[in-house]
């Protein structure tokens, strides 16, 4: 009987909450597809009478060049991210296997660019863009972006090759591969598991990031799309349905990366929490 | 292709340039600006004209800017109610989905927020907290006639709506960390506290919760982490208003830096900023490192 309480108990706290945080997805999404006078003339909760969703993501595009910033941001991600995954298996594979004397301290050394929060090195890196004209660049973005992500993929990466078998690597090593073929033939193939923890992760912390968009970017075609987006608030009225389809168009794809590839995403967070 | 080892030196070459370009990298835009930025902090600066070196008074002005000691406030109310929150709700949630049918459902329910951006969250959250049009007032106003709340201009009532989206956002982090960590507990001791007679209640605070430890160290070391950068979500819904009221230190220092151009003030808070993150995250830091020397 008391067992059969709690789990009733259960339930009811864990449907509450569901239905909190499910209100505003439903509403975000309500309020996307209603027209600017719908919005305003209508109650929260009626549905509207014409579909407003298309003709908002128009007005963004046309006001706000939201596309413009979707490109940059598509950019920023997938080349950060790539080039961070690139850097960051070479040095692993050097730090595991080519043993370099130092190899542990240069280990530490990259690391401990994680450890600090964004704040403590974006007044210089936003000076010396500015002295060497970074500032305002894709490349400028990019190679921020890069760096960032470099120590959480190199962790991953010198976590990982320490498990990959040597017997793999004597074979090759007897047909003269070198370090170089090596990587690019064994390691970097091996890894397919960690790779997609590091591009899932990093591709879509760098979608999300506002701060170095707002500090790094001033010109519309250079600005991340979050940055377009926090620009957007604070209109209220009639404005609102227009952001509420540029945020499900910006979420849309975080959102489905999750969907298709929940199992990285969850064990990169149990790695990135419990390891980082 | 060549067969047979290479000569050893240009492997040792090779092993340095393999780790060069991360280490430029990093080196170059994160651990430098580092050191510059302590120093920095030393100075009065508005970015433009000659720094002027003021010692620690940037530090000491600390203590007699009323903004200032807001946004500390601020910051720790912060730190406390993610702790209350997202951390102990997640933790409850965890324990309650387990064993529950349809907990894969809710599980991704709880997770989605984590996957779109601080941006989006607190767009979707001014818009419920908005004082017209607003969903929340809606809800409350077919309770209470002509109900209309101002969540986001008035103090403290704009914090507690921003922490709501906060928490919404946040709550998967640690739902997530504690389900990994349930899962890795073995049965054995759970079961023979249950034979011997222990209740749901003793079993989970005398068994479960004391093996959960490792994850929970992790989860509140993360948590307060995340809590004490807050930023995006106060400059998107209030940008730290009205007159300053709603501010975090990581908003002070970027309305400091950058509004203002008091750089060598904002300096010295983000230093502040980095000894408390760096605090909090001392004894996590230990830990990893004696991980790291069984590792070798």
């Amino acid at each position: 009987m008391r067992q059969a309480l709690a789990r009733i108990l259960t339930y009811l706290v864990i449907a509450a909450l569901a239905i909190l945080w499910l209100v505003p997805v439903l509403s975000t999404i309500l309020v996307a597809l209603k027209t600017p006078h719908d919005f305003v003339s209508q109650k929260f909760y009626e549905l509207p009478p014409t579909f407003g969703l298309l003709g908002n993501l128009r007005n963004a595009m046309a006001q706000y060049g939201i596309q413009d910033h979707i490109v940059s941001s598509l950019i920023y991600s997938s080349v950060g991210a790539v080039v961070a995954i690139l850097c960051a298996s070479m040095a692993g594979y050097s730090i595991v296997r080519l043993k370099p004397r130092f190899n542990f301290a240069l280990f530490l050394l990259i690391y401990s660019g994680t450890i600090f929060p964004f704040q403590m090195y974006l007044i210089p890196v936003y000076k010396l863009y500015n002295s060497v004209g970074l500032y305002d660049t894709r490349l400028g973005m990019i190679l921020v972006y890069s760096a960032i992500c470099i120590p959480f993929a190199l962790f991953v990466y010198r976590g990982f090759y320490t498990t990959i078998p040597r017997e793999t690597e004597e074979a090759a090593k007897l047909d003269g591969c070198g370090p170089l073929r090596m990587l690019f033939r064994i390691f970097i193939p091996n890894s397919k598991a960690p790779t997609a923890v590091v591009a899932l992760f990093q591709a879509t912390w760098i979608w999300n990031d506002l701060l170095f968009g707002m500090v790094l970017t001033r010109k519309e075609s250079i600005r991340p799309v979050m940055v377009a987006v926090a620009s957007m608030m604070g209109f209220g009225g009639s404005s609102v349905p227009m952001l509420m389809a540029v945020v499900l168009a910006i979420s849309i794809p975080t959102i489905a990366l999750f969907v298709f590839l929940r199992r990285y995403f969850i064990s990169g967070m149990v790695m990135a929490k419990v390891d980082q | 292709m060549r067969a047979g080892p290479r000569p050893r030196n240009q492997n040792l070459i090779l092993s340095y340039l393999f780790i060069l370009p991360a280490l430029l990298l990093v080196a170059g835009l994160l651990l430098v600006p580092m050191a510059q930025n302590l120093w920095y902090s030393f100075f009065k600066w508005d970015g433009i004209s000659k720094a002027i070196f003021v010692g620690l008074r940037n530090y000491v002005a600390f203590f007699s800017d009323s903004n200032f000691i807001r946004s500390f406030v601020n910051t720790l109310f912060w730190v406390v109610a993610t702790l209350a929150f997202p951390v102990i709700g997640g933790l409850v949630v965890a324990i309650f989905l387990r064993g529950l049918r349809l907990a894969d459902l809710f599980k991704s329910l709880f997770f989605i927020p984590l996957t779109i951006s601080f941006v989006a969250t607190g767009a979707i959250w001014a818009n419920m907290f908005s004082r017209d049009l607003g969903v929340l007032n809606g809800i409350l106003g077919l309770f209470i006639k002509g109900f209309k709340l101002s969540w986001l201009t008035s103090v403290p009532l704009n914090t507690i709506a921003m922490l709501f989206a906060w928490v919404w956002q946040q709550l998967g982090t640690s739902m997530v960390l504690f389900l990994a960590g349930l899962s890795t507990i073995p049965r054995d001791p759970v079961e023979a506290s249950i034979i011997d007679g222990a209740n749901r209640w003793q079993t989970f605070v005398h068994v479960t919760f004391p093996m959960l430890r490792p994850v929970t160290t992790v989860v509140i070391t993360m948590a307060m982490v995340n809590s004490f950068k807050t930023f995006d979500i106060i400059y998107v819904m209030t940008r730290g208003g009205p007159y300053r009221s709603s501010e975090t230190l990581a908003v002070t220092m970027f309305r400091e830096t950058f509004t203002m151009f008091n750089m060598g003030y904002g300096a010295a808070i983000s230093v502040l900023l980095s000894i408390l993150v760096i605090l909090v995250s001392v004894f996590y830091i230990k830990n990893m490192w004696k991980k790291d020397l069984l590792y070798y």
